[in-house]
């Protein structure tokens, strides 16, 4: 049956992604002091992990039409095409993880009347959302790499699999920046 | 060569400058319930997962609709057969998962020794509630989404995701902070 088909297929893979989330939440768990501390941070958290999952997805979506195209291939990845698609993630990143800082610092002084420190602030969601694209993007290359040896549909495995690991690796990074960026400035 | 670094940033940045701005306002809505946050950080480590799951179901449906109104056997018509079959199949996939995830939480946090607060049938209520209510209005938005941009001659693949991921975060987050008000605590 249909319906049937798409609750064995789709269930295991959700209750697995939740795993991922629920690393990603006791990671936010852990940061409930520093998310004190540092005022405003607590509000580039939803918006960092949506960055992350929406350019990584797009990334392992447009590689899965590549391979589907002919234009890549576990023989011939590492071509132009390919590297065009990462810059092109890269650069997106980079802005909007500035984006993100600008309107975080600014919504927090508006709503709130709370002053953040907007370098601070900037700096930790640059280098949180930089760190995470570069390694999330190897991330994807390499699952597409054992995807397409095995002859897989890309398209079936990329989104999940992108999904879970995105935040996990996401909140990590949020975490690690936070820490670096308070002990440095 | 198709892809270009600039024509990707071209079209990713204004949907995703979009998606920004309304996930800023989910941060602040963290921002405004930070305290209940931090005196339950059960909910804390939720969070993630409440989004996560929101989006995937989402996701998947808006994946199947597309896959279906581009092959032809889904038709646009809110009596479509198929269509209604798929909705009630992903709810019911949110309900199971929620139920899974909410009692795997809840272990994790007290092994974890996180302090509590709450006990195991009100905080099942809470994610439960939060869950289902979230999960139907993420798969109606994602049959609206689908249906709307195949009509307008767009691709449902490219924006279905996106909107169904961005609308998820922000009435997850606003749903959680309702019903943490409606038992109580």
């Amino acid at each position: 049956m249909y319906a049937k088909e798409m609750l064995k297929q789709s269930l295991p893979l959700l209750i697995f992604c939740g795993l991922g989330g629920i690393v990603a939440g006791s990671t936010l768990g852990v940061m409930a002091d520093i998310l004190q501390n540092i005022p405003g941070l607590i509000v580039v958290i939803p918006a960092i992990i949506a960055l992350r999952g929406n350019i990584s997805t797009a990334f392992g979506s447009r590689l899965g039409s590549a391979y589907h195209l002919g234009i890549i291939d576990a023989e011939n990845m590492w071509n132009d095409e390919l590297k065009q698609n990462i810059i092109g993630s890269l650069v997106l990143s980079f802005l909007i993880s500035i984006i993100i800082g600008i309107l975080a610092y600014v919504t927090t002084i508006l709503f709130f009347d709370v002053h953040p420190d907007p370098l601070k602030l900037i700096s930790i969601v640059l280098l949180a959302g930089v760190i995470s694209a570069i390694i999330l993007t190897l991330m994807t290359i390499v699952i597409i790499f054992i995807v397409f040896k095995r002859g897989y549909d890309p398209d079936n495995i990329t989104g999940p699999a992108l999904a879970t690991f995105g935040d996990i690796v996401t909140m990590f990074c949020i975490f690690g920046s936070a820490i670096v960026v308070e002990v440095i400035m | 060569m198709i892809y270009n670094w600039k024509k990707i940033v071209r079209f990713g940045l204004p949907l995703l400058t979009l998606c920004i701005f309304i996930e800023i306002f989910a941060g602040q809505m963290l921002h405004l319930g930070q305290k209940t946050l931090v005196v339950f950080p059960i909910f804390l480590i939720s969070i993630p997962v409440i989004n996560g799951v929101g989006g995937n179901i989402g996701s998947i449906l808006g994946a199947r609709l597309a896959s279906g109104l581009h092959v032809g056997y889904i038709s646009l018509n809110a009596k479509d057969k198929k269509m209604q079959e798929n909705l009630i199949t992903a709810i019911l996939m949110g309900i199971i998962t929620y139920s899974i995830l909410a009692i795997l939480i809840y272990y994790v946090a007290s092994f974890g020794g996180i302090q509590m607060g709450i006990g195991l049938i009100e905080f099942i209520s809470v994610i439960l509630g939060v869950g289902v209510l979230l999960v139907c209005v993420i798969s109606l938005v994602s049959v609206f989404t689908a249906f709307w941009s195949f009509k307008k001659g767009l691709d449902p693949d490219d924006i279905v995701a996106p909107v169904v991921t961005t609308i998820g975060d922000t009435l997850g987050i606003m749903l959680l902070f309702l019903f943490i008000g409606a038992v109580g605590i």
